[in-house]
């Protein structure tokens, strides 16, 4: 199969998982048990208020009607109108997205760069302080709140060192006025130095927090992976040949080692998105994640849906992003 | 005879045990288990003081009477820290026995029919499997409201398809064997196939998922109560109790965050241990996922 037609096939197959995302979070939302209309009124609402307001979110027709609305809405782009601000849901998370982007984006690379390099001289030192230690890291950090490891941090570094800043993205102070979102960037785009300073800071504690978290995954996975490559005979061939231990290491074993590892990682950036609403509700990062716990705070249903939406949108293109790039390092994939 | 072989074994267990390295990590998580399920057990009669009452001044830092200081509502944090254990817990062993109480007969009956039925159904359950499991839980958990069965429930769903998955392709490569084919050639019927044939072969690689999934669970549980999502207040909880950290942070109050979160990372700690261990033991050949 030419890779043309594998990305072609593999857009296709995810549809049917996109729908079934969908229908899923309509199940949850919609039949389970709970009234999102009684969520939003409160049980000693008016009947007639009652009335009007199901009619207006389209709850008084048939389910499976209001499926084919739901489905129908959300291939148009339309995530519906908070009932908070009364404002378009897509518009919200729009605003909100490239805070997301920013900090998951820190913590993949920082937890992708100590999960190879570390793991990779674990490897190599099989047994050894460095891969103890590393075993041990792993361990312990699988086992830490990203949370709780959040708020230690702005003990520290914030209360007691004063180093850096306890929450949120810039300092008011700045009256930072936005360009596209990414405020690393637009401060770059606008030359202002002082503001590029400061959104770094604000992003050091959150990005470093979950990167920590996620990065003892790939720290376990680059190290075993590598422990076993360096066990094959081309490694062996290549030391023999008497190419220096860190190219064998890097350029032939480490090489080899990632190609498993991108299979999963679409599994792990869920697992980064999971992390990020915990990691902006400790630091009140105005992110999607604290978007949704705050509207979860307010009971803000067709908020809460949307956000869901795009969550199951981001992992249906991340698992096809994946794939292919799967195909492009590993050509077997495509057969 | 019975006695001997019992003997010999336990015998020959102690010593693999203290033998490698991984006996050691086994057997420290196990021992870390049986300390809390202690403390759960035991929180009226281990706890010093009432866990939801106002015992002293709000944020005590930890001294002679209050050993892990008070919260931001003068309650004793030593005692909520230990009745915490009993929510964590309870809802981590519900939410599993509830994940296998769906997965399994799933994975069971979908493995068995195979053909269309069990494409759907496969294609669902990797469709959760992908998604965010926090994130689901967290949709469940706003629609169900607070209340240890709704929470487990919540954490349920998210762990189903992991039994699913182990359960199903396991069925799907045995049930051609001849045994089966044995059962069914004398006139036995599907259900009692499933169930007595099948089902005893592919259980024991659900036990090594099941204790895997507690510590998760756990996690999981801790992460929804953080965001407020989980048992309704006063209730003794460490998600919960972190859940108001940021203005323990504001007010330096370190012991309030330190201790409930020392417990969730040594309670996470020791289920990740032991299951670790326990995978060596029964599946040396199954080499972890994660």
């Amino acid at each position: 199969m030419s890779l043309k037609n594998y990305v072609i096939t593999r857009i296709l197959l995810a549809i049917p998982m996109m729908f079934i995302l969908l229908a899923l979070i309509f199940f949850i939302l919609r039949i389970m048990p709970g009234d999102p209309v009684l969520a939003i009124v409160g049980g000693k609402a008016p009947q007639h208020v009652i009335e009007k307001l199901r009619e207006q979110m389209g709850l008084n027709k048939s389910i499976p009607a209001q499926f084919v609305d739901y489905v129908l809405s959300m291939l148009k782009g339309d995530l519906g109108k908070s009932t908070l601000t009364n404002r378009p849901v897509l518009d919200e998370l729009k605003e909100r997205l490239p805070a997301t982007i920013e900090l998951t984006a820190f913590a993949f690379v920082m937890a992708v760069l100590i999960g190879t390099f570390w793991g990779a001289e674990a490897a190599r030192k099989k047994d050894r302080s460095l891969d103890v230690g590393a075993r041990m890291f792993a361990i312990v950090t699988y086992a830490i709140p990203v949370f709780w490891l959040g708020l230690m941090m702005q003990l520290l570094f914030g209360m007691v060192l004063k180093w850096l800043p306890v929450a949120g993205r810039i300092s008011p102070a700045l009256s930072f006025t936005p360009i596209t979102g990414f405020y690393l960037v637009d401060s770059i785009i606008k030359g202002n130095w002082a503001a590029l300073w400061d959104a770094f800071k604000h992003l050091i504690m959150p990005g470093v927090a979950l990167g920590l978290i996620i990065s003892s995954i790939f720290l376990r996975m680059v190290r075993n992976n590598t422990v076993l490559m360096l066990s094959k005979d081309f490694v062996k061939a290549a030391v023999a040949r008497g190419i220096r231990e860190r190219a064998v290491l890097y350029g032939h074993a480490l090489k080899n080692a990632l190609v498993p590892i991108l299979t999963i990682m679409g599994l792990q950036l869920a697992l980064l998105l999971a992390g990020a609403v915990l990691t902006e509700t400790t630091f009140s990062w105005p992110g999607v994640g604290s978007y949704l716990v705050q509207k979860i705070r307010y009971r803000d249903f067709p908020a809460i849906q949307g956000t869901i939406v795009i969550f199951a949108l981001i992992v249906v293109v991340i698992s096809i992003c994946v794939d292919i790039i799967n195909a492009l390092v590993d050509p077997r994939v495509r057969y | 005879m019975k006695a001997v072989t019992s003997k010999y074994l336990s015998h020959r267990i102690t010593r693999k045990i203290f033998k490698s390295s991984t006996g050691i990590v086994t057997f420290i998580g196990a021992a870390i288990l049986v300390f809390f399920l202690f403390l759960a057990v035991f929180s009226p009669q281990i706890a010093p003081h009432n866990p939801t009452e106002r015992v002293s001044r709000p944020l005590q830092a930890p001294n002679s009477e209050f050993l892990f200081g008070t919260d931001n509502l003068g309650r004793d944090i030593l005692s909520r820290v230990i009745y915490g254990a009993r929510i964590a817990l309870t809802i981590a062993f519900l939410a599993v026995v509830i994940a296998a109480a769906i997965g399994i007969p799933l994975g069971l009956i979908s493995g068995y029919i195979g053909g269309v039925f069990d494409r759907i159904l496969t294609l669902i359950m990797d469709a959760i499997y992908s998604f965010p499991g926090l994130i689901l839980a967290i949709a469940i958990a706003a629609v169900l409201g607070p209340g240890i069965v709704n929470i487990a429930l919540s954490i349920a769903v998210v762990y189903a398809p992991t039994y699913f998955r182990v359960i199903r392709n396991q069925v799907a490569g045995i049930k051609d064997e001849l045994y089966v084919e044995a059962a069914r050639a004398l006139g036995a019927r599907s259900p009692s196939i499933l169930l007595r044939y099948i089902l005893p072969n592919v259980l024991p690689s659900v036990i090594v998922v099941l204790s895997m999934n507690l510590a998760d669970a756990i996690m999981t549980e801790a992460g929804l109560s953080f965001l407020g999502l989980g048992i309704a207040p006063p209730t003794p909880d460490w998600g919960y109790d972190l859940s108001s950290g940021q203005r323990f942070v504001l007010s330096k109050a370190w012991w309030a965050i330190l201790f409930p979160g020392i417990s969730i990372i040594t309670t996470v700690l020791g289920f990740s241990m032991f299951s670790e261990g326990l995978n060596e033991y029964l599946n040396p050949t199954i080499r972890e996922r994660r």
